[in-house]
């Protein structure tokens, strides 16, 4: 990339400004980073007992099940069941944590009174009541896992892309821009040097141009002086012979 | 049909030969070591043989020997009502009402739900006293209202129609569930017993009086710890049925505040206390009221064991024999559904009620 530049003053300060520009970038991603991993820690100590929580009761939601489909016969339950009025409700919210949206879920008549379950009391038994009862805690549950781990897939994902754009700026961009302010800085000497050099080449040239041109002149003044004098010894044998050529 | 005079003697030496083929101790044994597809061959080979041949084609597994369960009840308790006449017919159909009220439970459950009506009859039990007739009239109709109004020549028509209003205001099945429940139970003592103190004292029908005064009694047990345990906003006077001897109406709304006082309550009782006492000792550390009702049911099937022992040509002898009928069913379908679920043998033994 660096010598792809034009090794331009223009383009060093405009690599300077992107350098100033990612080393202030790549300090607040490392920090936001550092911030999502303290969160996602948080969120996973969460998750984890969740999870505990939720293969719990969805255990002991199954065993009750089980107990009364063999107790009370699977009619039995499935009638119990069929009798539900209210159906659970869920709606979602969603929150910001360190600018990634997590999701929020509120649940509504999901754990239900005895009076509510649609069902009567009368002809029914304990074994219906607390089925009914561990499968209220496990869609609770349920319901709680799926904004845990919802929160705590999202936030992976932005710790991951987060850590990405760190990793581009510190090994890949950041590294090519100092590439590229060196390869101009460099480039803009060696264009300083040679100007310099050039230069003092010209101031040379010039100067041997004057000296010789000087000497020339000097030459050409002594050639003439002698010249003169040549001319000045050889004036009155001249003037002797032909007294019209000094007039 | 409740015409001539009353027939407790040939309906119990019918009942005897019945109740020689139930299940023995044994069998259950054998039952608990093999999985569902065995349990039904091994019931191919008894009682239950045309039930599971007639049902083969449509189901399989457990859900074969639940529905086969089931029929086969159905005809041993319609055969009851066959043999039965007089005053007998009418014990044993106000005591098989309870299959009325399940099956009118069941469609209208189908019909809140909008299942067809060929997945409604598959779950009914037709061992009560409605006619196949009003039953198949009642598959057929779309809504509770029209349900109710087929019903208008039977016993349930009434309490349903009060029910009726309060399931419009609140769409809840509640009220109408009660109220076939309510209307069985305050039916069971109806021209036997007029309220404590005034029931037969001596003979079969005290014997009789004093296990449908269990049966209430129980039920109304259940309900009052059901209802304490869960903290539910409820009136429990609306829970309460008459007719038995370990509550009145004041007694239960004031024990349901009071988990311990209710069990107090129960222990204290002279007829019902050490029957019940270890089940209730536990009952009060347990966060279970399973158990408990479990020893309920014991007690009850023990209870029906001791009436027919006591007055064998009696209308005791049938009801004891229908009980222990449908804890046959109850212990098969459990070793079934217990053993597709994984189960282990020791779980389903103890879930098992076997006197």
């Amino acid at each position: 990339m660096a010598k792809d530049v034009k090794p331009t003053r223009k383009n060093l300060m405009e690599i300077e400004d992107r350098i100033e520009l990612s080393e202030r970038g790549h300090g607040t991603l490392e920090k936001k980073r550092d911030g999502l991993i303290m969160e996602f820690m948080d969120i996973l100590d969460k998750a984890q007992d969740v999870r505990g929580d939720l293969a719990d009761d969805y255990e002991d939601a199954q065993k009750k099940i089980n107990m009364a489909r063999a107790m009370e016969g699977d009619v039995a339950v499935r009638g119990a069941a069929a009798a539900l009025q209210e159906h659970p409700e869920i709606t979602t919210e969603s929150k910001n944590i360190m600018g990634v949206v997590v999701p929020q879920i509120e649940s509504s008549r999901v754990s239900k009174g005895l009076d509510e379950r649609g069902y009567g009391i009368m002809g029914t038994s304990a074994r219906i009541d607390e089925a009914a009862e561990a499968y209220e805690d496990l869609l609770e549950s349920i319901i709680l896992a799926a904004e845990v781990e919802t929160a705590m897939k999202k936030m992976l994902r932005e710790i991951e892309t987060t850590k990405r754009r760190v990793n581009a700026l510190e090994f890949k961009l950041l590294p090519e821009l100092y590439d590229g302010q060196e390869y101009i800085e460099q480039a803009l000497e060696e264009q300083e040097r040679e100007e310099t050099f050039r230069l003092k080449k010209i101031k040379e040239k010039k100067e041997a141009e004057e000296k010789a041109e000087k000497e020339a002149e000097a030459a050409e003044a002594e050639a003439a002086e002698a010249d003169q004098d040549d001319r000045e010894d050889s004036q009155p044998d001249t003037a002797a012979q032909s007294p019209t050529a000094n007039e | 049909m409740s015409v001539g005079a009353s027939n407790p003697e040939y309906v119990n030496a019918r009942v005897r030969s019945r109740r020689a083929s139930l299940f023995a101790d044994e069998d259950y044994r054998k039952l608990i070591r093999m999985g569902p597809s065995e349990i039904a061959r091994f019931m191919e080979e008894t009682e239950y043989e045309r039930e599971i041949n007639a049902l083969g084609a449509r189901f399989s597994g457990v859900d074969l020997i639940e529905y086969a369960l089931n029929r086969n009840l159905a005809k041993h308790f319609d055969d009851l009502l066959d043999w039965s006449e007089g005053r007998l017919y009418d014990l044993v159909s106000r005591y098989l009402r309870k299959f009325d009220v399940w099956n009118l439970k069941t469609i209208i459950r189908g019909i809140y739900t909008e299942t067809d009506s060929e997945a409604i009859q598959t779950d009914l039990i037709r061992a009560g006293e409605l006619e196949d007739g009003t039953i198949d009239r009642l598959l057929e109709v779309d809504t509770i209202e029209d349900a109710v109004e087929v019903l208008s020549r039977t016993i349930f028509y009434e309490p349903l129609s009060d029910a009726l209003e309060e399931f419009e205001e609140t769409g809840a099945l509640v009220p109408l569930e009660n109220a076939l429940d309510r209307e069985f139970y305050e039916h069971l003592l109806e021209d036997i017993s007029r309220g404590p103190g005034h029931e037969p004292q001596e003979g079969p029908e005290a014997k009789f009086v004093e296990f449908l005064q269990a049966e209430i009694d129980f039920r109304n047990a259940r309900n009052a710890l059901r209802l304490a345990r869960s903290g539910a906003d409820l009136d429990p006077a609306t829970y309460y049925i008459e007719g038995g001897v370990l509550f009145d109406r004041a007694d239960l709304n004031r024990l349901v505040a009071d988990y311990d006082e209710l069990v107090d309550h129960i222990e204290e009782n002279k007829r019902y206390g050490d029957r019940l006492s270890g089940a209730l000792g536990r009952l009060r550390d347990a966060d279970s009221l399973i158990q408990f009702e479990h020893a309920l049911d014991a007690a009850l099937l023990e209870y029906s064991d001791t009436l027919s022992s006591i007055y064998p040509a009696s209308v005791s002898a049938v009801l004891s024999y229908i009980l222990a009928k449908e804890r046959e069913v109850e212990n098969i379908r459990a070793i079934a559904r217990g053993r597709e679920v994984g189960l282990d043998e020791s779980e389903i033994e103890e879930e098992l009620v076997i006197l």
